[in-house]
């Protein structure tokens, strides 16, 4: 069993959490409008974190000429669901304090909410929180420096939890990144070897 | 396209007040291979498996999209997969009785996609191990680890074999490549294999099937290795490309996404131990199969001192039972072989069977890993892909060091496991930035990026050894392992040659270095723990002949990876399969013979 430990993603591999408390489940809170927008019930986030979540996540990954974004491949759901089921207190308490962290940087930033600022004002609130965070590309087994700033670190946690609900997405799969494998290949299939190529 | 596969053969009723011929305890690569060659030569076999037999297809799933599944492949809340700071930070046993998870995991687990493996791996919480630090990666079902392998197949050459007279330390095999060749030309074509010849003295060449194809960066970096004197060459697979004779097995059809689990291919064109060697072992009538049995020590006749059989717990009822045979043969993998026979105290053998020379358990030895390389080929930038993951994996460098050069810092050498080419979740999530512009990087960079991991071997040493820790209990009441296994000098000089020699490499093929890492993973990463019942010609340092039977007792044989003298750099599972194939056609000549 050897291959695949160098064909995760560099991220994963080490992506499992250390903490290691266990809390009832959380309550879920009922979101009338954001339930009827996405047929869906957010079980960690509030209706005011849910439609921060939402946009945020779509700044992150837009809708552009080739592909939807975040908010059509209901990103803020799948993190909602994985928050829920990781069933980690510190993880939930991170993200709860991140996102008020953004609306207290909104109000700095733009004397008012992250939701009420214009589209230019929310993305000048990311890439402040981005600038705060160093992206040099990791290793293998991605290991970087330690986040600047505590918006750094909420930062890298929403992107990283956006990029994986997107790309592990139908939108994200097909529609983005065009992937053309997990398909059965008749006769000569891709791994088919000419030898020419290997002299 | 329709993939028909035969359901497994009805199992045959067990009965334990027979006496059968052989016992064979655990499914794996080896015991699978002990019942297919002994059942063969006609003997009755009982195997022993402690896990259950599970309905595999569901669980791997292979195909399934990861929007499919409720939680994008992730396993039900309350699960919990060690990382690697945890292995490191703590001393074993790593999952507390009280532990607040339902259940624990080792670290393979967290590869993504753990809802495909929840069920083959064990919980560590049953199954306590103490001492130092380890990550002990078990899978107890029927088949063990077979059903999740990563499938590189590799052969060992007198380079291995005859390791001591090449450089001095150690010990030498007591058999040859010639020895053994012609049970890896049968291993091959039993069960199939993919690769392509590259005639290495060092990495004997397979009977090999047809091999995939390497992508663009693979072939650029092959290409810039060649005047090196170094080989990237596709990754040999067990893996049948062309279809063997096997009814319940399914040729490649390159579905690819292999690389995005842990492993596993429900249509069985990797091999797996049950249906490549039970489930035809079976259809022979000669075999009865009984999972859910926990072998927790190997009987003794008393007047003669030969084994008598094995007594085990019923897994799920825990009531103790005992079976009979002939022979005993031991299959459990490295280290519970070497805890089966430890535990195995009697007036005949008071230091456990097989044990007159106090080597069990000792010489314990595997594969280092950590040191490797991550790179962008810029040429691949904004290209086109296709298919490129419709594979059974990536690349494989060989080993080149202390073959005819001598490396001052240390013995041996290793070899380097790596792919590049797009994938289902793409390899450049890490660009800096967000927005359009990232969201295009993503696309942009997907596919351009080539990485690779070294396997070093670890020497081995007396003193790296694992014994029975009579104050730690299993879940069945039978006291575990305790280890005492470090890494030495040689692996630390090593591991820095890895990482140094790795991006050497990616620089010399002009693949932009985007990161090395150099420090050592956790000992028992690279799963392949070898040795702890090493064979040898002399019965005071050795514990099994060449024919893995045990020099005290010649009615028992260990036919897995303890019997290993070295662990080479080679991975191990195809070896273990050919050598347990010659020692099973000995064992049934003697048996016949009377000589057992």
């Amino acid at each position: 069993m050897s291959d695949s430990r160098w064909t995760m993603t560099r991220r994963e591999m080490l992506g499992a959490t250390a903490a290691a408390l266990v809390l009832p489940l959380l309550e879920s809170r009922p979101l009338a409008a954001l339930t009827t927008r996405y047929n869906f019930a957010a079980r960690v986030f509030t209706p005011a974190e849910f439609a921060l979540v939402d946009e945020l996540s779509d700044i992150i990954i837009p809708t552009d000429e080739v592909s939807p974004g975040a908010r059509a491949a209901r990103v803020a759901g799948e993190i909602d669901r994985r928050l829920a089921d990781s069933l980690d207190p510190p993880q939930v308490k991170a993200w709860h304090d991140g996102l008020r962290a953004v609306e207290q940087l909104s109000r700095e930033m733009n004397g008012t909410t992250f939701l009420k600022s214009t589209p230019e004002q929310r993305i000048a609130v990311v890439t402040k929180m981005a600038s705060s965070e160093d992206e040099t590309p990791g290793s293998r087994r991605g290991r970087r420096a330690n986040p600047k700033s505590s918006i750094g670190a909420f930062y890298r946690q929403l992107k990283g939890a956006t990029v994986r609900a997107y790309y592990t997405s139908s939108i994200g799969i097909h529609d983005d990144q065009h992937y053309k494998g997990n398909v059965y290949q008749q006769g000569d299939y891709a791994g088919f070897l000419p030898t020419d190529h290997l002299q | 396209m329709t993939i028909v596969l035969t359901p497994p053969p009805e199992p045959k009723e067990v009965d334990l007040t027979e006496t059968y011929d052989a016992i064979v305890v655990g499914s794996g690569a080896a015991g699978g291979m002990a019942a297919h060659v002994l059942t063969s030569h006609g003997l009755k076999v009982l195997l022993l498996e402690a896990g259950k037999k599970i309905n595999v297809e569901a669980e791997l799933r292979s195909m399934q999209w990861p929007y499919d599944h409720p939680r994008r492949g992730d396993a039900p809340p309350g699960w919990h997969a060690l990382s690697l700071n945890e292995y490191n930070i703590r001393k074993p046993p790593y999952a507390a009785k009280n532990s607040a998870y339902k259940h624990v995991w080792s670290y393979v687990g967290g590869w993504g996609g753990s809802d495909y493996v929840k069920d083959i791996l064990v919980d560590e919480k049953e199954n306590p191990y103490t001492g130092t630090n380890y990550a002990w990666v078990r899978a107890r079902l029927l088949g063990g680890k077979t059903n999740i392998w990563g499938r590189l197949a590799l052969r060992l050459s007198d380079y291995d074999f005859k390791a001591k007279t090449h450089d001095g330390y150690g010990e030498d095999w007591p058999i040859s490549y010639s020895d053994i060749e012609p049970y890896y030309d049968r291993v091959d074509t039993y069960l199939g294999i993919s690769g392509f010849k590259e005639g290495l003295p060092h990495l004997p060449d397979s009977l090999f099937q047809r091999s995939h194809r390497l992508n663009a960066s693979e072939i650029q970096l092959r290409k810039a290795l060649l005047p090196m004197g170094r080989v990237a060459t596709p990754y040999r697979a067990g893996v049948t490309t062309d279809g063997v004779k096997n009814k319940y097995r399914s040729k490649c059809f390159g579905r690819g996404a292999c690389g995005r689990r842990p492993g596993g291919c429900d249509i069985h064109a990797a091999f797996d131990s049950p249906t490549g060697l039970i489930y035809p072992a079976m259809d022979t009538g000669n075999l009865t199969l009984r999972t859910n049995s926990t072998a927790y020590e190997i009987t003794v006749d008393k007047n003669t001192g030969k084994a008598s059989g094995v007594a085990f717990v019923d897994s799920q009822t825990h009531k103790a039972l005992e079976a009979k045979a002939k022979v005993v043969i031991v299959a459990a993998s490295t280290l519970e072989s070497a805890r089966l026979l430890l535990l195995s105290k009697s007036s005949q053998h008071p230091n456990g069977i097989g044990n007159s020379s106090n080597h069990v358990g000792h010489n314990f030895c595997e594969h280092l890993m950590g040191p490797g390389v991550t790179g962008l080929v810029k040429e691949l930038v904004g290209k086109e892909h296709g298919n490129e993951d419709g594979r059974p994996g990536g690349f494989y460098v060989p080993r080149f060091r202390n073959l005819k050069d001598k490396q001052p810092g240390f013995l041996r050498g290793y070899g380097f496991e790596g792919s590049g080419g797009k994938s289902m979740f793409p390899d450049s999530t890490d660009r800096p930035g967000f927005g359009k512009a990232y969201k295009k990087e993503v696309r942009d960079y997907a596919g351009a990026f080539i990485n690779m991991g070294g396997f070093g071997e670890v020497l081995p040493r007396y003193e790296n050894a694992v014994s029975i820790d009579p104050n730690v209990k299993d879940a069945w009441g039978i006291p575990v392992l305790k280890f005492d296994y470090t890494f030495g000098d040689n692996e630390k000089k090593m591991a820095e040659d890895m990482a140094t020699t790795a991006k050497e490499m990616f620089e010399a093929a002009g693949i932009e270095i985007i990161g090395v890492d150099r420090e050592l993973l956790t000992p028992g990463w690279s799963i392949h723990e070898l040795g702890t019942s090493r064979m040898g010609n002399d019965p005071k340092t050795s514990v099994l002949n060449q024919f893995q039977q045990s020099h005290d007792v010649k009615n028992l044989f260990v036919v897995d990876g303890s019997s290993h003298v070295n662990a080479s750099c080679q991975n191990p599972t195809w070896t273990i399969m050919a050598l347990a194939w010659r020692s099973c056609d000995h064992l049934a000549d003697e048996l016949k013979k009377g000589n057992l």
